[in-house]
């Protein structure tokens, strides 16, 4: 135990507490004027994300590993039986009851995937046929069942997974050829034939949002008024009439970020920055025991780089408006759960090099 | 843990995590930057932005100025407006909400379902106006029940009202909403949508002064436009009042004399020049313009055949009849073709330019000099008289009299009339001026058109010995009781020999003292001097005549254009009583009552 807590990365540890708590004030400023009291169920949710930080943390690295395809499997089926069961409850207060369970699985899934994947890259050197269509279906399976709920931007993060794939393994040129044309097909099918009119204005609103003020647009003008507005220092908590007065939409969750940029100015966007740059710079740069390790430490933490990078580009206009939260930041109790049980995974990878020298 | 053989080995670990972090550092550095020009280098405008979010400004209506009568009895005033209005977020059932605003207002479903429907695009917390000015019970009503209707709201505007309804509406003219061409015209004196507007009449005329100034309330509204804070409200000012020379008193009268009648009455103080009663029938109640509007009001209103809207005394245009008699004894005396020794016989008819032209007396009236000729309307005298002068002779003078020009009287839209030169038929119908056709004319018929107010100002001007006043209908503008403006009595002198206005009014006195076509006006103890007139509607040669002459609609109009007393005049009039039939028998008697009012 006193091994746990010399090698433990405490400092890592206090920024994620640091975002975490600074989610929690956000949360408060952006909705306590609703009834719903967004910031106590979040208090609530970070609590049982400790928990399950420590409980995670005490269990050894490589038994999850060994359960991650079963784990896998349960919560695919999981969604499988959700997609089937929607369609044959009818009525649409069932669905929304199901709602609810749908954004559970699809934000878990993202760790047994993350460590199978990690298994199956450490095991192949070199990407073959095989392989390839081993990885794609492990990942579009799940892909698919969230995108049918839909979820596109959750399903859209699982995309994270794959650039990590092609950056970091070596794969025939023709596979890398092959799949650039099969996502160019894709795109090009599901825009022109799949997208309805309104749903491509959605995706393409951030280039002109003032032509599509009354709709995806807004949501950009309003972020970036906020962001603009709060200047240097901000105007002061729970003083930000871009979201006191409520112009901002999604406040407590997707637009997380104007919230403060607008309430505490570029200074705290800048600290929120530096508080992920420590972050990411802890996490990317750690010893590992194992290959599997490596590879899961790269493809989790080239997913919280992805969703990170998505949503704070969604805000200020430089990417299409999709739901996409900011990890540990952002209101959602099962995605700061996920988040922090993926971050006690990585957490204790960096102590097993210093528990295998005894 | 056994330690396995890794293909990942420890340098290209080391170049992997080398190439994330460079790619970690250019995110940071491009996100800092996008940050930086947002929050810092476009702090400004995106601060103007957030403040046009939440800043908005309200105007606050300001209440018109009154109109009143010269003894400050008020005409044109405000009342507090109740007005109904609909806000959809509330509504727990739309349909019941539009129901039951059914129910309240007595209107139609389907018309409210409409009003609603125009707003299809606001947000849902929009007020939407369904019905102005709400009867105070039915306020009382959804007041006390403001838990049972959430959705109604009531708000209190100021409504003009015209407490005399019908009465000179004519001259009080109405207010209603600036339509959008006008909202063009008028942005730069700062008119708004959904802002009053004066349209006829002193409403229109004095509008500047009326208006008031708007005041403005600055608060800030939150994303649904619901009032959160108010920042600052200037108080809107109320208009000018405009006191008018009406005598209201005066006008009711007249105007009750009218009841029967279609027509016109304009009554002038002649030391100043002010209109005291100004009477056109049929009228109209302004409140139908500012008031309750329903839709039916106003379109039967507009398309009355009798055009209720027309200000007849200065937008109608008429024969002067033997009004103009009065213009051709004076263009006669002053060119010297004629004097008061001169005699005409009359045998009922006379042939000029190998035509016959008819006195109305078919026996004749037998020798005439011009107090005569006037007293009795001969016609063959001012044939002979006619004959004798040029048409643009006479033209000249009736302009000088003030007829065939607009009168430049403070009411908008006066028509101008018609008095024909040779010059103006040369130009309009390219035809030469036959001589016979100012034998028509000598007698107020041909192609003559005036306006019963030019009538008015040239009888004023006989009245005032050349004289002319410039008759007006503004007494003064007061501010908070206070004179800010008085109307300075106008007089223009018309070069015509005081002694030829004499014999004039000498034949004028006749015409009701001493047994002449106006003598029913006469009064014990006040001199009237008067002029009859009666223009024919439907032509003596016309063949059906005898059948036709039975419908009203086919009857003489009448004139009886008057002055009292004779010396230092105080009271010119102008009765013109539409299909009245004879002037003598219809208009002088009227005339003879409001003097009698008037003098009493």
């Amino acid at each position: 135990m006193k091994d746990f807590l010399k090698y433990f990365d405490k400092f890592a540890f206090i920024v994620l507490m640091l975002l975490s708590i600074t989610g929690i004030v956000l949360i408060y400023s952006a909705s306590h004027s609703l009834e719903q009291s967004h910031f106590l169920k979040q208090l609530l949710w970070l609590l049982v994300s400790l928990i399950a930080f420590v409980v995670v943390f005490r269990v050894k690295t490589e038994t999850f590993f060994n359960f991650s395809f079963a784990i896998y499997v349960v919560l695919v089926s999981i969604l499988v039986i959700q997609i089937v069961a929607g369609k044959f409850i009818s009525g649409t207060k069932s669905w929304i009851k199901m709602g609810f369970f749908y954004a559970q699985i699809s934000e878990f899934i993202k760790i047994p995937l993350a460590l199978y994947l990690a298994k199956i890259l450490a095991r192949t050197s070199i990407i073959g046929w095989r392989d390839f269509f081993r990885l794609s279906s492990l990942l579009g399976i799940p892909f698919l069942l969230i995108a049918l709920q839909p979820d596109l931007g959750t399903a859209f993060m699982l995309m994270s997974f794959l650039i990590v794939v092609f950056l970091l393994k070596r794969i025939k040129v023709v596979i890398i050829i092959f799949s650039l044309l099969v996502v160019a097909a894709v795109s090009f099918g599901t825009w022109t034939y799949v997208l309805k009119p309104y749903q491509r204005d959605r995706i393409i609103a951030f280039l002109d949002p003032e032509k599509y003020e009354k709709s995806t647009g807004y949501q950009i003008i309003q972020s970036k008024i906020a962001l603009g507005s709060g200047g240097l220092t901000g105007k002061g908590y729970l003083n930000g009439t871009q979201s006191q007065y409520k112009f901002l939409p999604t406040r407590h969750t997707d637009f997380i970020v104007p919230v403060l940029g607008e309430e505490f100015g570029f200074l705290g966007i800048t600290f929120l920055l530096l508080l992920f740059f420590i972050l990411f710079y802890r996490q990317f740069n750690l010893k590992t025991e194992s290959d599997e390790e490596f590879y899961f430490t790269y493809l989790f933490n080239g997913l919280i780089l992805f969703q990170f990078l998505i949503n704070i580009l969604m805000t200020i206009g430089l990417f299409p408006v999709m739901g996409i939260p900011l990890p540990f930041v952002s209101y959602g109790g099962s995605s700061l759960l996920a988040f922090f049980i993926g971050e006690a995974l990585i957490f204790r990878i960096k102590i097993n090099t210093f528990l295998n020298e005894f | 843990m056994f330690i396995e053989k890794r293909k990942v080995t420890l340098q290209k670990i080391k170049r992997i995590s080398i190439i994330a972090n460079i790619i970690i550092i250019l995110i940071f550095i491009l996100l800092f930057f996008a940050f930086w020009h947002i929050q810092i280098l476009r702090n400004y405008y995106y601060t103007t932005l957030a403040t046009q979010n939440i800043e908005k400004e309200i105007e606050i209506k300001a209440p018109r100025g009154l109109i009143v009568d010269r003894n400050y009895k008020r005409l044109s005033e405000n009342k507090i407006g109740f007005n109904l209005f609909l806000i959809r977020e509330y509504a727990k059932n739309l349909g019941k909400t539009v129901q039951s605003a059914a129910t309240l207002t007595g209107m139609d479903k389907k018309v409210i379902n409409k009003t609603i429907e125009k707003y299809n695009g606001f947000p849902k917390f929009y007020a939407i106006p369904i019905k102005k000015n709400l009867s105070l019970d039915k306020v009382i009503f959804i007041e006390s029940r403001s838990d049972e209707f959430p959705e109604f709201e009531i708000n209190i505007e100021p409504a003009r009202a015209y407490p005399y309804k019908e009465l000179a509406s004519h001259i009080l003219g109405y207010i209603s909403e600036v339509t959008s061409s006008e909202l063009e015209e008028k942005t730069k004196e700062g008119y708004k949508l959904g802002n009053v507007i004066g349209k006829s009449g002193v409403e229109k005329r004095y509008e500047s002064y009326l208006r008031g100034v708007n005041g403005v309330k600055t608060v800030v509204k939150d994303h649904l436009g619901k009032i959160q804070a108010i920042l600052d409200e200037k108080k809107p000012t109320i208009g000018s009042s405009v006191v008018l020379t009406i005598d209201m008193e005066l006008q009711k009268y007249i105007e009750e004399l009218f009841m029967e009648h279609k027509g016109t009455v304009g009554v002038v103080d002649l030391r100043t020049g002010g209109i005291l009663a100004m009477v056109s029938k049929p009228n109209f109640n302004p409140e139908v313009f500012s008031g309750p509007m329903e839709e039916e009001d106003w379109v039967a209103l507009v398309n009355d055949p009798e055009k209720p809207l027309h200000n007849k005394f200065l937008q109608g245009l008429y024969s002067p009849g033997s009004v103009f008699k009065i213009v051709m004894a004076l263009a006669g005396l002053e060119e010297k073709v004629i004097d008061t020794s001169t005699i005409s016989q009359c045998y009922g008819q006379i042939k000029i330019y190998d035509r016959f032209f008819h006195c109305w007396n078919r026996s004749g009236h037998g020798a005439m000099n011009i107090y005569n000729a006037l007293k009795n309307s001969c016609n063959v005298y001012f044939y002979r008289l006619g004959k004798k002068l040029d048409i643009d002779v006479i033209a000249r003078y009736a302009k000088l009299l003030g007829l065939g020009d607009p009168t430049q009287i403070d009411l908008p839209n006066e028509n101008k009339g018609l008095i024909p030169t040779k010059a103006w038929k040369l130009h309009q119908l390219n035809q030469e001026w036959f001589p016979g056709e100012t034998i028509s004319v000598a007698i107020g018929g041909g192609m003559i058109n005036v306006t019963p107010l030019q009538v008015l100002t040239m009888i004023s001007t006989v009245a005032l010995r050349g004289r002319m006043p410039q008759l007006h209908l503004l007494k003064q503008i007061e501010t908070k009781g206070e004179v800010v403006e008085k109307y300075e009595p106008r007089f223009k002198e018309v070069p015509i020999d005081k002694e030829n206005f004499e014999i004039v009014i000498e034949g004028l006195f006749k015409v009701v003292n001493e047994g002449g076509t106006g003598r029913a006006a006469r009064i014990d103890g006040l001199d009237i001097c008067g002029k009859t007139g009666t223009h024919l509607v439907l032509s003596l040669e016309n063949p059906n005549y005898k059948q036709l002459i039975k419908e009203k609609r086919f009857w003489p109009h009448a004139w009886f254009a008057s002055f009292a007393p004779r010396n230092n005049p105080e009271i010119a009039m102008v009765v013109f009583v539409e299909n009245g039939g004879d002037a003598g028998a219809v208009a002088a008697p009227i005339a003879r009552k409001i003097y009698k009012k008037i003098f009493d």
